[in-house]
């Protein structure tokens, strides 16, 4: 609870800078006479580059929409890794009310962050290049689609607020149900509303500070947090997924004549009943290799050789391009944690 | 950059003895002058000297100047916001006066669990007893009337069309019913969506076009106003979105925008139970992303102005429409019966003309739903912390004698109504209106009119009086009985139907509505060809309907509409160019309407009243 002690001194001040900062852009209005214009168009200009994604979900409490960013010109999209994404196509609506569809370049578990990518349709996105790191007491405005309350072209919504703390999420493990670990801007404003998820944040200069990131509740205090991904960790992600690193293209592989098989490796996953089922392994089986490599019954497979395993189908295929005799990794989500394991025949 | 300096100050700070939190103060302003704020850089220069609290760089005057504007606005605007309070002081919301007679906007959620008395808290801590006037329990609205004063503070009406995303505005009001000494909570935030839809949730509450903030909107606040940066009022804050984080804040909450609840504040003072609209037909978002018709009801106004299956819809209420939200949107800021402009497209071409909203609901319904929402809402709680009895005594408490009669005299319980009182009020004040403009009382009960269709040298004259009307059009001549048989005609699309217009106005000025059938007041609704709103009365008479639309000004007819069933379009006799005759305000010309197709104009001659007295021989 140390943590949310300094929070909620954090807080207090932060209202006061807050009062304060809004007293300076007041005054800039005075200055120029227009800022209230300003602050039109530049959320305008912002809410341009934010898109509405909608995939699988709906049901449990589990939504089917969220929010994605224009990363650049060509249509990239970043947005949070979330179920939403389990589907072939990801239908992005556009500010201007396009519906497109759109494919799954890669994703880093790591930062629960993927990429998406739609046919060039002249959309234009924030310059990651210009992208502005954030400081505490920092005002940013966020925009997301949170609750999914707009539809097609209906702006999403725009919220301000002040950037409370830059600290880590590790600080909260084992209270908090979230697989990213890193460092975030703790926000002063309910942002991370479900639907909110790869909303954008963004300065008053309208340069993007941070990533909207998944609803998080503390479990022992019912209390929700407002958080987003700073741009350096973004931007790391964006490299590694956008240098193919994290790549999901499967079809390029070939497979090899003695692959590994799930059923060798000693594990049983979770039976295929879905045109993308996640593997998660159901069981392992005593003395296995599998076993010896420190895999447990209840893995969720998230990537194998980093490359993106979405579904049991997708598992088996990758794991046919891997010669028996080799070696692999794979990285598995158990309960809150990420698990990297070195799977050795 | 800057950061160094700024930890510097810090450091100082913490020599200087000042604690963790002003240290983490100084830190954040720091970086806020350092990071964001370029021009505030200058002031924030880090002295060599040790520092010391009182050499805090002095705020820029324009800051300050700023500042001033937005506790003058907050302030200005605090003073119209009223708390709403059951009779017990028990439960809560919030409301906003826009009346220096006391009428005061609120959410019908609010009103609802109190039954037809409340207690209003004002800005300067004083309490007044209020009385509901009309609900409109479909868009969440309700108008209050407070007793005692002529001179309550009135919040100034903003425009809510011109508010956009990214505007500051705040919401004032009585969040978790914590305002014990009365003064309003405000609450600053940026305009985060506009003309947002929300879906009706488990109720009839459909809140269409609204405003959607991120300043903290809390139960207690419903019902209080939203005002932009200059405060003037925008909206009146109602619903959140809540989901799974129970009910507070989430950093989204709508407020009902102004515009509709001004074009419903003339119906919501009848003291009726207001309703809202439909088409007459439905809308698709087709793939091609036109908005067509999808079904249409061959009863209904739409249908006798041309709209067909498949048509496409492009404006409504001088709105555009590009998706069926849209269409949603603007429909939902109407009260029903109103006549608003549509623009579609069918295979001959663009099309514009006016069409009349059908009610959404039966009367019966109505009564339904609004007997389900009072069982259902009990008052909020206040919060259930420690200073509960505390609270209790804070609260102002209900001053039971003379206040008790005050409100009494002010409800009229009727069967269909929320509070008849009102009805009977307003249907007065036209009555008082049209009185300055010339006692028709003392006219005979027979009326003679000459005069000639304008244009054709046609003659024209009436007979009107008890026994029958009669009219002669050229050579022919008709006769009609005072009050019974008229639907046939105007199915017909009869010019007999002028007469049936100078009848109704003959009687509404002689004997009054309330002698002519049953008359209720409606509201205010705009009129084909005319500025602005108009009062509008209908009586039923035998067989058929009369609406008469009279000026919120003068109190003089401007329109009668004389209805025989829903598939047919009613009379509509247009009042033009009145002049004073004999010190009675009196037409010059009439025009006859069926459908918005112009029948004729008559230019009236000489209208021969006679004198009660007289007898009814003409």
């Amino acid at each position: 609870m140390q943590y949310f002690n300094t929070t909620s001194v954090i807080h207090s001040t932060a209202i006061v800078v807050w009062l304060f900062i809004s007293n300076f852009c007041l005054a800039l209005a005075d200055r120029d006479a227009n800022v209230v214009i300003n602050n039109e168009a530049l959320i305008a200009t912002s809410q341009e580059k934010v898109v509405k994604l909608y995939g699988a979900g709906g049901a449990r409490g589990l939504e089917s929409y969220q929010s994605g960013i224009l990363i650049n010109n060509s249509g990239h999209i970043l947005t949070s890794w979330s179920t939403v994404l389990d589907v072939a196509k990801v239908r992005v609506v556009t500010f201007d009310g396009r519906r497109l569809d759109a494919t799954m370049v890669g994703m880093d578990p790591q930062n629960e962050l993927a990429i998406l990518k739609v046919d060039d349709a002249g959309l234009v996105g924030f310059d990651l290049n210009k992208a502005a790191q954030g400081s505490t007491g920092q005002r940013v405005f966020a925009i997301s689609n949170l609750f999914g309350i707009a539809t097609g072209n209906e702006s999403c919504s725009a919220q301000k607020g002040v950037i409370m703390a830059s600290t880590s999420l590790t600080t909260r493990r084992g209270k908090t149900k979230s697989l990213y670990q890193g460092r975030v801007y703790v926000l002063d404003v309910m942002t991370n509303n479900p639907g909110a998820a790869g909303g954008a944040l963004v300065d008053l200069q309208g340069r993007l500070v941070g990533v909207l990131g998944k609803e998080i509740r503390d479990e022992q205090a019912g209390i929700w947090i407002n958080y987003a991904l700073p741009m350096d960790v973004v931007k790391s992600s964006v490299d590694r997924i956008l240098s193919g690193n994290t790549s999901s293209q499967i079809s390029e592989l070939k497979p090899v004549a003695q692959p590994h098989r799930i059923v060798d490796l000693g594990i049983t996953l979770i039976p295929d009943v879905l045109s993308k089922t996640p593997p998660f392994i159901d069981q392992v089986r005593e003395g296995s290799t599998a076993q010896r490599a420190g895999m447990q019954t209840n893995d969720l497979i998230l990537l194998l050789n980093d490359q993106r395993a979405d579904s049991r189908k997708s598992l088996e295929k990758m794991l046919a391009t891997i010669n028996r005799a080799d070696s692999f990794y794979v990285l598995v989500q158990r309960g809150q944690e990420l698990i990297r394991i070195h799977v050795r025949p | 950059m800057e950061t160094t300096k700024a930890q510097t100050m810090i450091v100082r700070f913490a020599r200087n003895g000042f604690g963790g939190r002003v240290a983490a103060t100084s830190l954040m302003l720091a970086s806020v002058l350092s990071g964001s704020v370029d021009f505030a850089k200058a002031a924030c220069i880090v002295q060599d000297e040790p520092v010391k609290a009182e050499v805090a760089p002095s705020p820029n005057e324009a800051v300050l100047n700023a500042q001033n504007q937005r506790i003058e606005a907050m302030e200005r605007a605090s003073r119209a916001t009223v708390a709403v309070y059951g009779t017990d002081g028990q439960g809560g919301g919030s409301g906003v006066c826009v009346s220096a007679d006391g009428y005061v906007l609120t959410n019908f959620h609010v009103s609802s669990p109190f039954g037809h008395r409340m207690r209003c808290g004002l800005n300067n801590g004083t309490m007044v007893d209020a009385v509901v006037a009309g609900i409109d329990p479909t868009g969440d609205l309700a108008v209050l009337k407070m007793v005692g004063r002529t001179d309550f503070p009135v919040a100034s009406i903003g425009d809510s069309d011109t508010v956009r995303i990214g505007q500051w505005c705040f919401a004032a009001g009585n969040p978790f019913v914590l305002a014990t000494n009365l003064q309003p909570t405000v609450s600053y935030g940026l305009v985060s969506g506009v003309r947002r839809y929300q879906y009706p949730s488990g109720t009839i509450l459909e809140y269409s076009d609204c405003i959607q903030t991120d300043a903290a909107i809390n139960p207690g606040n419903s019902g209080g106003p939203l005002f932009n940066i200059r405060g003037e009022l925008i909206g009146i804050n109602g619903r959140c979105s809540f989901e799974k984080r129970g009910r507070v804040n989430v950093g989204v909450g709508y407020a009902i925008s102004i515009k509709q609840a001004m074009n419903f504040l003339g119906q919501l003072k009848s003291g009726r139970v207001v309703d809202h609209a439909t088409l007459g037909f439905t809308v698709t978002t087709e793939t091609s992303g036109r908005v067509a018709v999808s079904n249409i009801l061959e009863s209904s106004d739409a249908y006798r102005r041309g709209i067909r299956y498949g048509d496409e819809i492009l404006r409504l209420g001088d709105r555009d429409v590009a998706t069926t939200n849209q269409l949603k949107n603007i429909l939902g800021i109407f009260p029903d019966q109103w006549r608003i402009p549509i623009r579609f497209r069918n295979e001959s071409g663009v099309v514009e003309t006016f069409i009349r909203l059908q009610s959404l609901h039966l009367p019966s319904e109505l009564e339904e739903i609004i007997k389900g929402e009072s069982a259902q809402q009990k008052p909020p709680r206040k919060p259930q912390e420690k200073d509960k009895d505390k609270e209790k005594q804070d609260t102002p408490k209900e001053v039971k004698p003379a206040a008790k009669d005050a409100v009494d005299e002010l409800y009229v319980e009727k069967r269909g109504y929320s509070n008849f009182y009102f009805n009977r009020l307003e249907l007065e004040r036209i009555l008082a209106l049209q009185a300055t403009q010339g006692r028709w009382q003392d006219t005979s009960k027979a009326w003679k009119l000459n005069g000639e269709i304008q244009g054709e040298n046609t003659n024209v004259e009436m007979l009107l009086s008890d026994e029958n009307l009669i009219f002669r059009l050229g050579d022919k001549t008709e006769t009609l009985h005072p009050s019974q048989g008229w639907p046939k005609w105007i199915k017909q699309r009869s010019s007999i139907g002028a007469l049936m217009g100078m009848r109704i106005w003959q009687q509404w000025n002689r004997i009054g509505p309330r002698l002519m059938g049953e008359a209720v007041y409606l509201g205010r609704n705009p009129v084909v060809g005319r500025e602005g709103l108009l009062d509008v009365t209908r009586i039923t008479v035998s067989d058929f309907d009369a609406m008469v639309y009279t000026s919120p000004e003068t109190g003089l007819i401007q329109v009668v509409e004389v209805f025989s069933d829903k598939q047919t379009d009613p009379v509509e006799l247009f009042f033009d160019k009145y002049e004073t005759v004999d010190g009675r305000a009196t037409p010059r010309t009439v025009r006859l309407v069926y459908g918005l197709e112009a029948q004729f104009a008559i230019a009236i001659g000489t209208i021969q009243v006679g004198e009660a007295t007289a007898g009814s021989g003409l």
